[in-house]
């Protein structure tokens, strides 16, 4: 594994407008990411031999998406892990040029959720035993789990409201944000409504338009490109079909032993540790995810990630400044995407007002719970 | 069937056609390790011994609330005249963690940890849903 610190980097993002597009198709949205990505990028379309691409909300984009964008594929893949996938295209994207399929590879992700009117996690017709209960939507699934940790670890809404209006102030840092302009104090985080209570509005993940596209390629091509490679320290996968009928253990163990191992392998190929990350964009669905994370990924103990949160610490000027863009809470919901897109960012110091300044580590999370099971990711870069 | 039920019924196969079956007699079942004794809801091959010997057995109906969520957004119409409503997360004393909804409570009143015993809801002339009450 060691040999592969490094040895990939990241030298495109190409991004569409994030919001309510209603005049753009999704597979517009992705055509447009893509043609951005490789222009950033300065790499020839004939130089691009892979396209992985995650569905969005709602789905698409199709394979016109990618004629249209026109680089030489030798691979196309779609890949679904949910939260996860962002990370997880990033790991098929090294394998397949440690495999001599292709040079560089194109990761994209579009949605036209806001325009299609979607409503995550509507109940269907037909017999549903969670149905029966009223269980549905992973609004819900995540409430449940963060009703129990916030009993155990003594983490309040409050607590959560710190995660929604920090993510929101840095999202009103940057202009090309959903939330830009619109501020969110604690008065109104608390007034917002419940959906699945604990959970309000105001903890729920954006639900948007939008495309991102990044290319990412061997460190020595990068080395005559026009951006400043990002390189890939180290990443970790895991994944537990046990949990994939969201019983009690996905519950329990919402984001405990895959994220570990996804963490241990992450860091152990980096050979770092998590006091040498500078920066990190933690999955955020739900506000919960946050306090969640900065535990499991060793940043605090079990139990004091209300304290941490109180300290300022996740502030762009804290000790662990996270979720520098307000990534899917505020900034766009392109589930991990959103994460990997502005870790890449901060990486080349293009975060704007949300820059962090000498930032040279940045560790990026997904977390996906979909129909084949509980998937965690996380991957390390650095400038 | 009733015709003024409009919420989702449950699934109701070979696995787990027990389980329903006891709750129609009133009586909660959960399913169980042949080996070790684990139970578990809903049926799955034992996680703590990776065994597949599995039976339905009684349980006590009495446990109490490992977590729960209150429900403001409608996610299905059947449940229109419920919000907000309560999904709760039930630990029997035998182990097992049910998804189900307490009744006979506030919202306001549930809590963590919360002492419950089942009780049956006979929603249709079929089917039966075991539901949960404060143990008082």
């Amino acid at each position: 594994m060691a040999t592969i610190k490094d040895k990939y980097a990241f030298v495109g993002i190409g991004l569409t407008k994030q919001g309510s597009l209603p005049d753009l198709t999704v597979d517009q949205l992705a055509v447009q990411a893509g043609l951005r990505a490789l222009e950033d990028a300065g790499i020839k379309k004939a130089d691009v031999g892979g396209y992985i691409f995650q569905q969005g909300i709602g789905g698409g984009p199709s394979a016109g998406a990618v004629r249209d964008i026109g680089i030489a594929c030798q691979f196309a893949l779609e890949l679904q892990s949910g939260g996860a996938t962002a990370v997880a295209a990033v790991c098929c994207a090294i394998g397949a040029m440690e495999a001599g399929i292709c040079e560089a590879v194109m990761l994209l992700h579009a949605t036209s959720a806001s325009s299609m009117g979607v409503l995550v996690g509507a109940g269907g017709e037909g017999a549903s035993t969670e149905g029966a209960y009223g269980w549905y939507s992973p609004a819900a699934m995540v409430a449940a789990m963060a009703r129990r940790y916030m009993a155990v670890y003594g983490i309040t809404e409050r607590h959560l409201g710190m995660v929604a209006t920090t993510l929101r102030e840095n999202a009103n840092k940057r202009p090309d944000a959903v939330m830009y302009g619109k501020k969110l104090t604690m008065e109104d985080y608390m007034k917002s409504r419940y959906i699945a209570e604990p959970l309000r509005a105001r903890d729920c993940c954006l639900v948007n338009d939008g495309a991102v596209a990044l290319i990412i390629t061997t460190a020595e091509r990068a080395k005559s490109l026009r951006r400043p490679p990002v390189y890939v320290m180290g990443y970790g996968l895991d994944h537990s079909q046990r949990e994939a009928s969201r019983t009690q253990q996905a519950i329990y163990q919402f984001d405990g032993p895959v994220t570990d191992k996804a963490k241990e392998s992450a860091f152990g190929m980096a050979g770092i540790q998590p006091k040498d990350i500078d920066v990190a964009e933690f999955y955020d669905a739900f506000t919960i995810s946050v306090p969640t994370q900065i535990s499991s990924y060793g940043f605090c103990k079990k139990g004091e990630e209300g304290g941490f949160l109180e300290e300022g610490n996740i502030r762009l000027d804290g000790k662990l400044p996270c979720n520098t863009s307000g990534t899917e809470q505020s900034w766009s919901y392109l589930q991990g995407f959103s994460h990997l897109t502005e870790g890449i960012r901060q990486m080349r110091g293009e975060g704007g007002e949300c820059q962090i300044r000498d930032a040279e580590t940045c560790l990026v999370s997904g977390f996906g719970a979909t129909g084949i099971g509980v998937s965690a990711s996380c991957a390390i870069l650095r400038r | 069937m009733s015709e003024t039920y409009f919420k989702q019924l449950p699934v109701i196969d070979s696995t787990t056609k027990p389980f329903w079956d006891g709750a129609r007699r009133h009586q909660l079942m959960a399913y169980k390790c042949l080996n070790c004794g684990t139970y578990y809801w809903p049926a799955i091959d034992c996680m703590a011994c990776d065994n597949s010997k599995m039976e339905w057995a009684k349980v006590s109906g009495k446990g109490y609330v490992y977590t729960f969520v209150v429900y403001h957004q409608l996610y299905h119409p059947g449940w229109k005249e419920d919000i907000p409503y309560n999904v709760s997360w039930i630990k029997l004393d035998e182990g097992a963690v049910l998804l189900s909804n307490l009744v006979e409570c506030k919202n306001q009143e549930i809590y963590v940890g919360m002492p419950v015993e089942v009780v049956f809801d006979d929603i249709t002339d079929e089917i039966t849903l075991p539901k949960f009450r404060p143990l008082t």
